[in-house]
């Protein structure tokens, strides 16, 4: 039995998704895999990868965006722009969620990188910087 | 003959002293023995213990001086022995008092040199000391001031300003 590797799971997902394949089937044929190989504990970061996958071919990001309420729909919209245009994706998909210890602010999280805006951040920098 | 020489003698001069001639005549002889007799074996042991006396003496003489001589010279070279001590000694007890100075002054200058050092160290170890209380000042501070701010932005952060935080972070991030 041969293990494929993550990374060319992750690139199979991504090219089937892409090719309008129906992501059941698609989420299908890699747990069969995974489960082939043993490897379920796999699955988290394998869809990581997939999200990694589609934002450096430009087609998708997938964002997590951290406040300490609701968001309002505008201000959702105006998260979804400003990843499209850092990520250099054509889709979005948020995934939000409240955190009330944060304060306030707003955490952005993508596959590549991330951004803490939080209240809780700044303060948590401001001691680390003094300690 | 004799006789009448005899006659003659008692009737003419040596008759007017009232003297035996005969009588004269042999203690003439006896003392003319006595005197070659004393000559003969007495004097000479005598002169020559006088002469070996005399040399004796002469020859103590001349020890004495030249012991006297020797003792003048022996007490010059003592003198001289002793001012040369001194000599030496006054030298020695220059060089040993210079000695000290040096001593004393070389003590005195690492004396100071390691009291410099000293008062160096401290001072380096008190601005370490300084500068580490500072800095945990610093930091406890930074958490007073951290805790303090959270407290209050839990308290005071409505709706409106979390929107408006959260606008200024999506430009900061563009």
């Amino acid at each position: 039995m041969i293990k494929v590797s993550r990374r060319s799971l992750a690139r199979y997902g991504a090219d089937q998704l892409l090719r309008g394949t129906a992501a059941r089937i698609v989420a299908k044929h890699l747990a069969a895999a995974l489960i082939d190989g043993q490897r379920q504990k796999e699955a988290q970061l394998l869809l990581a990868d997939i999200n990694y996958e589609l934002q450096s071919r430009g087609r998708l990001a997938a964002a997590t965006v951290t406040t300490a309420g609701q968001l309002s729909a505008s201000l959702r919209s105006e998260i979804v722009s400003l990843v499209k245009k850092i990520a250099q994706v054509q889709q979005v998909i948020l995934s939000e969620q409240v955190d009330k210890s944060i304060i306030g602010g707003v955490r952005i999280e993508t596959a590549e990188r991330s951004w803490d805006k939080t209240v809780i951040g700044q303060l948590n920098k401001l001691r680390e910087a003094q300690s | 003959m004799f006789n009448m020489h005899l006659q003659f003698a008692e009737a003419s001069g040596i008759g007017a002293f009232n003297i035996n001639l005969k009588a004269f005549l042999f203690q003439l002889v006896t003392f003319v023995l006595v005197v070659l007799a004393f000559k003969r074996w007495v004097l000479p042991p005598i002169l020559k213990t006088m002469q070996e006396r005399q040399a004796t003496l002469e020859k103590s003489l001349e020890q004495a001086k030249a012991t006297e001589v020797a003792l003048a010279r022996a007490e010059t070279k003592a003198e001289e022995i002793i001012a040369r001590a001194r000599t030496h000694a006054d030298e020695a007890m220059a060089e040993a008092r210079k000695s000290a100075e040096g001593a004393i002054v070389s003590a005195e200058t690492a004396g100071a040199e390691r009291a410099a050092l000293i008062i160096k160290d401290a001072e380096a170890r008190l601005a370490q000391e300084r500068t580490k209380l500072r800095e945990e000042l610093k930091a406890e501070l930074a958490d007073l001031v951290a805790d303090a701010t959270e407290v209050i932005l839990r308290q005071k952060l409505d709706e409106s300003n979390d929107r408006k935080l959260i606008e200024q972070a999506l430009k900061e991030i563009a």
